[in-house]
């Protein structure tokens, strides 16, 4: 299980949730339209969900249908970066 | 209600039956098997690094010849002396046993029955020369369990988390050894069965059998509290047949204190202890922290240190010997729990303003140094503004219905 960032964090990027997670694995480039979870790291807390402004945070089993896609957009950004 | 004792714990409630929990569920041998991921179980394996302290404690890859812990696994325990000595009063005979824990090392001791709720049904692992495996069915049937617990170090604790605090932490793990050890050979020598359950070997989960053994109370970091040492207590326990008088649960003002302190879950860095209410689970009502989290944790440590001691330093309990620490606590001890709270939240005010919201302090010890170190991200190009526990924000409490949000 990890948590996911979806649609609600592009063009935000508040970075609330980066303060909060304590195994500092939510990352993003100025370039990155949004900040992304990485999976590997990610212990589950859920710390980063009542963090976030925009509800952009869903606990991988309750991603909202219409965003499903962004499961595999927050594990495909880490691949090849470790 | 006046007097410090009372029959019933009041840290936690039994509301229903309780089944004996397999060793096997436990966090250690979970993560050995790999189902708290690859990563940890990989981690587990290799944490103990160059550093010789974590290598003679037990983590990771030391040598087995140079830890305490591995040697006593594979220690037979001796027989039983057929010349028993004949116990005329078993009140006297629990004096004269907690003496000899007491100089044997234990800091503290208490006696209870055993409640067979909190012998495993299996074990995890066994002692080869006895003929034990993992997986074997346990059959404990003493009669009593004498708790003694070793205080670590507050100061050093202080320097949360570091190898200064890891070093300590293992240090108490492994004081529970020799003493426990010594004092179920005297058991035995006095011709009375008894069993030692210590640190990296044990059939029994001592936390509740000390609650009931009136060493302290429940918090709601799932932990023992002293009234003097606060959670900083490594648990240990002797099972026997000798006869002992038992003692009763203790009132310290845990039940209120944790209601309106949350310092513990204000603090932990991974989120794992509840802001809410208790939980029934196991047919018993207390505080349930996420284990899992609490234990993944530790692969955040980047190599600098191996067992959180967060909630630990930062409990509202734990405080150096002190006759002022002695006072606060004797206060709530020895006000009626309905009025409690008018002196408890003026204490932890004062508790936030001395010892701060998140206690630590920089320290130097041998070559060690806990001052924070940056912290470098290794994602090419991530501009994201990582920084160290220190400066991490602290929790906001989740509001629960009937429980003050602090």
């Amino acid at each position: 299980m990890t948590y996911v960032i979806a649609q609600p964090c592009i063009g935000v990027k508040d970075g609330t949730c980066i303060d909060v997670c304590p195994m500092d694995c939510i990352h993003g480039t100025d370039k990155d339209e949004m900040f992304y979870i990485d999976p590997d790291e990610c212990i589950d807390c859920g710390a980063c969900v009542p963090a976030c402004p925009v509800d952009a945070v869903f606990a991988e089993s309750e991603v909202p249908p219409q965003w499903h896609h962004f499961t595999r957009m927050n594990a495909d950004y880490f691949n090849g970066k470790r | 209600m006046r007097g410090s004792k009372r029959r019933v714990p009041r840290s936690y409630r039994i509301l229903g039956p309780q089944r004996q929990i397999d060793e096997r569920e436990t966090p250690h041998p979970r993560v050995d098997r790999g189902e708290l991921g690859e990563k940890l179980r990989s981690w587990r394996q290799t944490n103990a690094g160059g550093d010789p302290f974590r290598r003679i404690f037990g983590a990771g890859d030391g040598d087995p010849n140079n830890c305490l812990q591995h040697i006593m696994r594979q220690v037979p325990e001796g027989a039983v002396n057929p010349n028993r000595i004949a116990v005329a009063d078993p009140k006297e005979m629990a004096r004269d046993i907690k003496e000899v824990a007491r100089f044997l090392g234990a800091d503290v001791v208490g006696i209870a029955r055993l409640d067979q709720a909190y012998v495993y049904s299996h074990r995890a692992r066994g002692v080869a020369a006895m003929g034990e495996k993992p997986g074997d069915p346990i059959h404990l049937t003493h009669g009593y369990a004498i708790c003694m617990g070793f205080a670590s170090d507050y100061y050093k604790f202080l320097s949360n988390n570091s190898r200064i605090s890891d070093a300590d932490y293992g240090l108490g793990n492994n004081r529970t050894i020799p003493t426990t050890f010594m004092l179920a050979a005297y058991i035995r020598e006095m011709g009375y069965p008894a069993r030692a359950h210590h640190y990296g070997r044990g059939e029994v989960n001592p936390i509740p059998l000390a609650v009931n053994a009136g060493l302290g109370e429940l918090g709601r970091h799932g932990m023992l509290i002293h009234e003097e040492y606060g959670s900083r207590l490594h648990l240990s326990v002797v099972t026997t047949d000798l006869p002992l008088a038992v003692d009763e649960p203790v009132d310290i003002g845990v039940e209120e204190v944790c209601k309106y302190c949350m310092k513990c879950a204000r603090t932990c860095p991974s989120h794992s202890i509840p802001f809410g209410g208790r939980e029934v689970y196991n047919g018993v009502e207390k505080y349930r922290i996420n284990v899992d989290t609490c234990y993944k944790y530790r692969l955040a440590s980047r190599g600098q240190w191996s067992n959180c001691v967060i909630c630990v330093s930062s409990c509202c309990y734990n405080k150096p010997t002190a006759w002022w620490h002695t006072l606060a606590v004797s206060s709530i001890k020895w006000t009626p729990a309905t009025l409690r709270v008018l002196i408890i939240k003026p204490l932890l005010w004062i508790d936030d303003l001395f010892w701060g919201k998140r206690p630590w302090k920089h320290m130097k010890w041998l070559d060690y140094d806990n001052a924070p170190v940056s912290v470098t991200c290794n994602i090419p190009g991530c501009r994201a503004n990582h920084s160290n526990l220190q400066h991490k924000r602290l929790h906001d409490p989740k509001p629960v219905a009937g429980i003050p949000a602090g």
